[in-house]
């Protein structure tokens, strides 16, 4: 690792650790564009002779640190699974994503019954894809995000600080995601996603140890639950609502996160077997949480190639899925016109 | 060639710099500093240069020049203080970014680099203090940028 840019010796040290323990070189690149959390372009995903870490431009101190190690723990734990057994990601197939669709559709018809503005055909088709996708893309993260946080945590008491206030960023943009879409989303989707995000902030506010980070204070949403009575919950308006449901089904997540993350000794030795471990570890997790939201079927553990083409040829898998379950229904026009 | 022609010339190679394009960059900073050498910004600028093609020694001369044009030129003690950091010189590192970040208490980066210093130095908890401004004001920085992007 070759760089002009200043680093502090807790970042420095393990930047030269992972090279060292997995053999590689890592390039440090700064964007002005780059997103907010930085990117992680990393040769066990893409056919690459090296990784690159690519963070905001205006990142010049500690939050340009808590990247680094962010990204870099990403890396320890996918060159260690490479290294010692195979790395593989959550992807999907054309019959997978069939299986998905047609869940969906379901659930979504069922939703549709009970509104008043119903939705319209061609919107509610579309949203299908994107829902599947979008699980796809956060049961590849969130999981993960959980074991880094409270990997650097331990491991880099130096950056706290700057890891707490990176954390609530990330916190609040992803409870606002799907927000305006709300009434669109069928209802068990949108508490799903809501209640993954909970979870993870619900333990990283246990592994943190800064009261700042409580998600029932700080999404306004979930103000109305915190020191809630249960009797008061089951009676009132709030059980009729989705952000109840979020909680609800959050604590259930958050207990999944919780068993097998808080058996870690995080402070031990960090070797490429402890990586693994991890590795391992969030393999299971993302397993569960597959399980507890019954998308078994929905996706298979693929080399991350696999998952690259599956993207290339998404409209190829949408397209036949819908096929499949509507038949001669979904005509050529609206094939075209989507 | 006028003060203002020198300048428009360090502008394009603060334009060429920033896209990486360097050996432009540098040949637009040459040319600027042989029609107005008495341009601090413009040996700054150039220093900045070759600190990103990993040349700090030379780097550490034209922060020099800068700084004897402006003793209080803030942003010349800052990639000093780089210049050094690079070539493993934390002391003087320290000593020049303690300048900038007293001539500019904004100065992210000279309070990150002091903090970085003194943590090579072995003095972990005056670094924390320097750490922590530094990232005290990149928060608020990062905050007044979101702001700007929900405002796009």
């Amino acid at each position: 690792m070759k760089t002009e840019m200043p680093l502090s010796k807790p970042i420095r040290h393990f930047l030269n650790k992972t090279e060292e323990l997995l053999d590689t070189q890592i390039s440090l690149l700064r964007e002005p564009e780059a997103e907010p959390g930085g990117t992680l372009v990393d040769c066990y995903t893409y056919d690459i002779d090296h990784n690159v870490i690519i963070f905001p431009a205006q990142y010049v101190g500690l939050l340009k640190d808590f990247i680094i190690a962010k990204h870099c723990t990403n890396l320890m734990i996918k060159g260690a699974a490479s290294k010692k057994g195979e790395y593989k990601v959550c992807s999907y197939t054309e019959d997978t994503v069939a299986r998905g669709l047609r869940q969906i559709y379901l659930d979504a018809l069922k939703d549709e019954v009970n509104k008043r503005d119903k939705l319209p055909v061609q919107k509610l088709i579309q949203m299908l894809f994107i829902l599947f996708t979008h699980f796809n893309d956060d049961l590849n993260e969130l999981p993960w995000n959980a074991i880094i946080n409270a990997s650097v945590y331990h491991r880099m008491p130096k950056i706290r600080k700057t890891q707490l206030y990176h954390v609530m960023k990330e916190s609040k943009n992803d409870m606002d995601e799907m927000m305006e879409q709300e009434d669109i989303v069928p209802r068990r989707y949108f508490v799903l996603n809501k209640a993954m995000f909970y979870a993870r902030d619900m333990f990283l506010a246990k592994t943190l140890p800064a009261d700042e980070l409580m998600p029932v204070l700080n999404i306004p949403q979930m103000k109305k639950f915190n020191h809630l009575e249960v009797k008061e919950m089951l009676t009132t308006r709030w059980t009729h609502t989705a952000w109840y449901q979020s909680k609800v089904f959050g604590d259930n997540m958050l207990e999944i996160i919780e068993k097998p993350l808080n058996q870690v000794n995080w402070s031990a030795e960090p070797s490429l077997d402890y990586y693994y471990d991890l590795y391992k570890i969030g393999f299971n997790l993302t397993n569960q949480l597959i399980s507890y939201m019954t998308m078994k079927d929905w996706y298979v553990w693929e080399k991350p190639k696999h998952l690259l083409t599956a993207h290339d040829n998404k409209e190829e898998y949408e397209k036949k899925a819908l096929r499949k379950i509507f038949g001669d229904l979904i005509s050529d026009s609206w094939e075209e016109s989507s | 060639m006028t003060v203002k022609e020198a300048v428009e010339l360090l502008r394009k190679g603060f334009s060429y710099a920033k896209r990486t394009k360097y050996k432009e960059a540098m040949s637009y900073y040459d040319k600027s500093l042989t029609h107005d050498p008495k341009n601090p910004e413009a040996w700054y600028l150039r220093a900045s240069l070759l600190i990103d093609t990993g040349r700090s020694k030379e780097a550490l001369v034209d922060c020099d020049k800068a700084i004897a044009l402006d003793q209080n030129y803030a942003p010349a003690w800052s990639k000093k203080g780089l210049a050094y950091y690079n070539l493993e010189q934390f002391k003087e590192g320290l000593f020049a970014s303690t300048r900038a970040s007293s001539l500019n208490g904004n100065d992210v980066s000279a309070w990150y680099l002091k903090g970085v210093c003194l943590d090579e130095l072995g003095r972990s908890d005056e670094a924390q203090e320097a750490y922590g401004k530094s990232l005290e004001l990149e928060i608020i920085l990062d905050i007044e940028n979101e702001k700007k992007k929900v405002g796009r």
